[in-house]
């Protein structure tokens, strides 16, 4: 077996690959333009604003999937990440009285950040099920926190005129503009989760969810590790809750309540934890079969339901695990 | 090297280690025999750090490192080779290898994966006895293959003391004479820890044999004197040899 993986040749180089980046590139362009060239489309509008909020939770799934398919921490309690950031940016703007996006961005992602190193610190303890227990009560402390500090939240009213960025004179606050923010996040967080899977760290984190005991024992202080790409996690959670602040130009306590965190963990599973492109997939199923099936048949949340008990029972590797698999049974 | 003062370990009522003493210089080749249950395994946990004991002390090169966390020990140039492997079975060989080669090197490097790292790698797959294996996952190894692994990760980290735990277990009489010459190349100022059971191993290689029976040192010697040992033949030696 290892004698015939050994004499494959090796697909190496700019050339063979080139066909790829080009492809992908130009779908990355697709990707951020599409307002644009869309704009004689007669549902054109709300096409983008669903394509965006699609982004938004993609850039939330792919950051929990960092820490459940590649750290193999199952966390229940990722919107506490994402509300924190959707709350840091609206206050920020709010009490600084500034649109300006290198002031409101970051503040969303720095506060995110510090609360996922404060979760993060007790949370990494455990793992499994127990994990899982610890990140759903912190997020929900921040929830109540959140619905509760009526001063500083807006409490059970939510946080209502959200302004939206400028940066360097360039204003996003029309819908064309705001949706390439938003896929430009996407895109960039999308390269920096593939360079980190491709990186040692992103190897670390892989062997970590395999074998942790191995590789304490090869001196690797794990728990510090985990806690790396939970807070990363969370400052990525935290970039999407802001983008979801400026979008809706509305914050309420459910964004870091369970239901965005159980559509997250949704998300993942359905597009297939452990792939980047499986929780980009994910958030355009969850938001389309939520967004656009409902307004053409009822019961569109049991159909997700129903989507969701098959993909578990069915197709575990998720849509785009299974869609390898097929790939590679149809190669031979 | 090794500074084992009065070492305890009981889990609820079974007692593993009842009050173990033992100093292994810097350089020598212990063996630690005695039946199953003796408490083998449970010294080397507590050896690496991932037990605690219920009494007792542990120096590390003079150093008092009882209760330190297993990295830490880890990085004072401690490794192990398990008696279950534990390995990294949906990576490559050379993967499980190149994760012990760079644990110095530390986790925080966001770059792409050094192209020098897969040569490394493969010298030490070579080295014992994998040649050619670097790209299978380790799952896809036959056991005696994963024994080689899990030695090859061990001596990845260059350790100044290395504890084996029953490294030829399963292994055909070909590969065990293999893996045990291997062990016996390896440079000599390396403090070596060896549980065996296959007494013509643990006879060629040991400067001393220490004797653990339900908890307890019976025996601490040369080869001779512990081959000469009536207790030790008794509860062990004797049964080993007419086996
Ligand atoms: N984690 C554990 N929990 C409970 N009992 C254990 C545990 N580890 C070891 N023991 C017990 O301690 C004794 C010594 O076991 P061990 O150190 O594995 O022996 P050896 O390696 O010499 O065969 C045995 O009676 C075993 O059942
Ligand atoms: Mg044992």
């Amino acid at each position: 077996m290892s004698r015939i993986a050994g004499l494959r040749p090796r697909v190496g180089g700019l050339r063979p690959r080139a066909p790829g980046f080009v492809a992908l590139g130009l779908g990355a362009l697709a990707l951020v333009t599409f307002p644009y060239w869309s704009r004689d489309w007669e549902s054109s509008r709300y096409a983008t604003t669903v394509l965006r909020d699609i982004l938004v939770f993609a850039i939330l799934a792919l950051s929990l999937d960092l820490l459940m398919g590649y750290v193999g921490l199952p966390s229940l309690g990722h919107a506490a990440f994402f509300g924190a950031g959707a709350y840091a940016a609206a206050i920020a703007s709010q009490r600084l009285e500034t649109e300006a996006l290198f002031v409101t961005l970051p503040a969303g992602v720095l506060v995110a950040t510090l609360l996922a190193l404060g979760i993060g610190l007790f949370a990494v303890r455990a793992s499994g099920i127990f994990f899982l227990m610890l990140t759903l009560a912190f997020a929900q402390m921040v929830f109540s926190f959140a619905f509760q500090a009526t001063d500083i939240t807006g409490g059970s009213n939510g946080f209502a005129g959200v302004r939206r960025p400028e940066l360097f004179g360039i204003s996003f606050s029309a819908a064309e503009e705001l949706y390439v923010l938003v896929a430009v996040s996407f895109l960039a967080t999308a390269f920096v989760l593939w360079r980190i899977t491709r990186s040692p760290y992103g190897r670390t984190l892989v062997a970590i969810r395999e074998n942790e005991r191995r590789m304490r024992a090869l001196g690797y202080d794990t728990r510090a590790i985990k806690l790396s790409a939970f807070a990363l996690a969370g400052a990525l959670a935290g970039l999407a809750g802001a983008l979801s602040a400026y979008s809706l130009r509305f914050v309420s306590a459910n964004d870091a309540g369970i239901g965005t965190s159980i559509t997250a963990f949704v998300m993942v599973l359905i597009g297939g934890a452990g792939t980047l492109a499986g929780p980009a997939v994910g958030a355009a199923v969850v938001i389309l079969i939520e967004r656009v099936l409902n307004s053409y048949i009822p019961f569109s949340q049991t159909v997700l339901g129903v989507v969701f008990v098959v993909f578990v029972l069915a197709a575990r590797q998720g849509v785009v695990g299974a869609a390898r698999t097929a790939w590679a049974r149809a190669r031979g | 090297m090794i500074d084992v003062r009065d070492l305890h370990r009981s889990f609820g009522g079974v007692t593993a280690l009842d009050g173990v003493t033992l100093a292994v210089a810097e350089g020598e080749r212990r063996a630690i025999i005695g039946p199953n249950g003796a408490g083998k395994t449970t010294l080397f946990n507590i050896l690496t750090g991932e037990l605690a004991p219920t009494g007792g002390t542990v120096r590390l090169a003079g150093e008092d490192v009882t209760g330190r966390r297993t990295f830490e020990l880890a990085r004072r140039g401690l490794a192990r080779m398990y008696q279950r492997n534990e390995l990294f079975d949906p990576l490559t060989a050379r993967e499980n290898v190149a994760l012990a080669l760079t644990a110095k090197a530390g986790p925080y490097r966001f770059g792409g994966i050094p192209a020098d790292e897969a040569r490394a790698a493969d010298e030490l797959l070579e080295r014992v006895g994998l040649a050619g294996a670097g790209a299978t996952p380790a799952r896809a190894l036959s056991h005696g293959q994963r024994r080689q692994l899990e030695l090859a990760v061990a001596l990845a980290t260059a350790p100044r003391v290395l504890l084996l735990d029953e490294p030829t277990a399963g292994m055909s009489p070909a590969e065990t004479a293999r893996i045990a010459e291997l062990i016996a190349s390896l440079a000599r100022s390396l403090t070596l820890l060896v549980v065996e059971h296959d007494m013509d191993v643990v006879f060629r290689l040991a400067d001393r044999i220490t004797v653990l029976h339900e908890g307890k040192v019976i025996a601490d010697g040369t080869p001779a004197q512990v081959r000469g040992d009536t207790l030790v033949n008794e509860v062990y030696l004797g049964k080993v040899i007419a086996e």
